[in-house]
């Protein structure tokens, strides 16, 4: 198999990522469609209401896609470190971030997908292959991903309609700045050294991500309608 | 200058100082005290819960598919002996599995993966290269199949689940024993003899090589249950067919399979 002919078609089988990044570029739906998406919606609108009363915010058509756009991103995170956790193959102070950034990673999920409900878009599969399993590589891949984090919840600071929708993607992006930071300290390259961070644009996220062919097809382990061959 | 005029300087200098704060700075703007006070800022639309940490049991085994045909060898190093080669597909359409047993690196730092892969009882048990597989998946499942009381038991987390009376090979074909793994799953098949399921396993048997598609050791249900429990078939592992349908509820792909 060639490392450089993949396309992320091939790669996001089950197509969550483009879902998610496709539908941002959707013209903003008219009232009468917000009104019906909010009657469809009711799980994640119920979801929603179920929020202390002070935070109630229905995402609406774009913010919902870009919360789902961010869900798919800490997917990415918290699969990366929960894996690291799981091969229990990292030493000293990578292992012991490594616990710290999942078990945040997996909040930032859990909390997304509460907010969006129902329509929370479905949790690719993943295949890290190996970086999970050794110090460097795992280090190197934790400071692109954090700083991609970092860039892409800027990138979509300016276009998120509902302002406390904006306060709390503002508060994980913080989060995620503080792990790029730690992460980078940790593979040994400056935490903070540019004055101004430039945000990413949604094709940039997209190409980052599809280099990093980490987005596997899932596994097909059954079949139907083919007669056993085997021994009886 | 005397002390007491020194003090009194100072003292006008911080009341003129005072002055500019509360009523505007020299430089035209105005001073903070006389801004009109900011509005609180909005609430969140949500909060994220504090960090938990994982809590996972660790994985009776772990199993990866097999992403692109890649010789098993000897140790992990390129230049290792080969002791077979896995195909990507089963013979039966699905992906080829191999359970994950550890890892190593080589001298060039390329990661290798310790398996237990589909063959022979021991055949394709070797090093394969990391770039090879495909994502992990744990199970938390193991199933024992006892030849000498023709019973199948289904351990989660090592306590068993359910038991279950079988068929295994007769003395003609014996099913092989030793450690092995679940690779397959079929239904909607038009064969009776199979039941309405069947498992395909990580083993074929030494004694029908020359079975079509390799002889693989199946676990599946059956067209004659007055059978069981006893030496009645070609290797595989028979159950009523009711059984097998609640195995198929409770055994996920990847499970490992002890014969003893």
């Amino acid at each position: 198999m060639s490392d450089t002919d993949l396309t992320l078609e091939q790669l996001d089988r089950d197509g969550a990522l483009r879902e998610a990044i496709a539908k941002l570029d959707e013209a903003q739906a008219t009232r009468a469609d917000l009104l019906r998406r909010a009657t469809v919606g009711s799980a994640a609108f119920v979801a929603a209401l179920a929020l202390p009363a002070s935070s109630r915010a229905a995402p609406s058509g774009r913010d919902r896609d870009i919360l789902n756009y961010a869900l798919t991103l800490e997917y990415l995170q918290s699969a990366f470190y929960t894996e690291t956790d799981l091969q229990g193959a990292l030493r000293g102070k990578a292992r012991r971030a490594s616990t710290v950034l999942g078990a945040v990673e997996r909040a930032h999920v859990k909390a997304l997908r509460k907010v969006l409900g129902s329509a929370a878009v479905a949790k690719p599969t993943f295949n890290f292959k190996g970086v999970t399993e050794q110090q460097t590589p795992f280090l190197r891949t934790a400071v692109a991903f954090e700083d991609l984090a970092v860039a892409a919840y800027k990138g979509q600071a300016g276009r998120i309609q509902a302002k406390p929708l904006l306060v709390a993607a503002v508060s994980i992006h913080s989060v995620e700045a503080r792990h790029a930071a730690w992460m980078r300290y940790l593979f040994g390259i400056t935490p903070a050294a540019e004055a101004f961070d430039e945000p990413l644009s949604r094709p940039e996220v997209e190409a980052i991500v599809a280099k990093t062919r980490f987005i596997a097809a899932r596994t097909q382990t059954s079949r139907k309608g083919r007669r056993p061959r085997l021994t009886g | 200058m005397s002390l007491r005029a020194l003090a009194a300087v100072a003292l006008a200098a911080v009341g003129a100082g005072l002055a500019v704060v509360l009523v505007g700075r020299d430089d035209g703007t105005r001073g903070i005290a006389a801004e009109a006070p900011l509005p609180e800022p909005p609430a969140p639309a949500f909060t994220v819960e504090a960090p938990q940490p994982l809590d996972e049991p660790a994985p009776t085994a772990r199993w990866s598919a097999v992403l692109a045909p890649v010789d098993v060898r000897d140790a992990p190093s390129r230049t290792a002996a080969t002791r077979t080669t896995l195909a990507t597909r089963t013979p039966e359409g699905t992906q080829n599995l191999v359970l994950v047993r550890g890892r190593a690196v080589d001298e060039a730092g390329s990661l290798w993966i310790r398996i237990a892969g589909p063959g022979l009882p021991g055949e394709a048990d070797g090093w394969v290269p990391r770039t090879a597989l495909g994502e992990y998946h744990a199970v938390h499942t193991r199933l024992v199949v006892d030849l000498e009381t023709y019973s199948a038991t289904l351990l989660r987390f090592g306590r068993p689940l359910a038991r279950f009376p079988v068929g295994v090979g007769d003395e003609s074909s014996p099913t092989p024993r030793g450690e092995f793994y679940v690779r397959n799953r079929l239904t909607r098949y038009a064969d009776d003899f199979y039941g309405p399921l069947a498992f395909g396993t990580s083993v074929r048997s030494p004694y029908l090589t020359d079975w079509p598609d390799g002889g693989f050791v199946g676990i599946h249900g059956t067209n004659q249950p007055e059978l069981l429990p006893g030496r009645v078939s070609h290797g595989c592992i028979r159950l009523r067919n009711d059984d097998i349908l609640r195995l198929a509820r409770l055994m996920p792909v990847g499970t490992p399979l002890t014969i003893r």
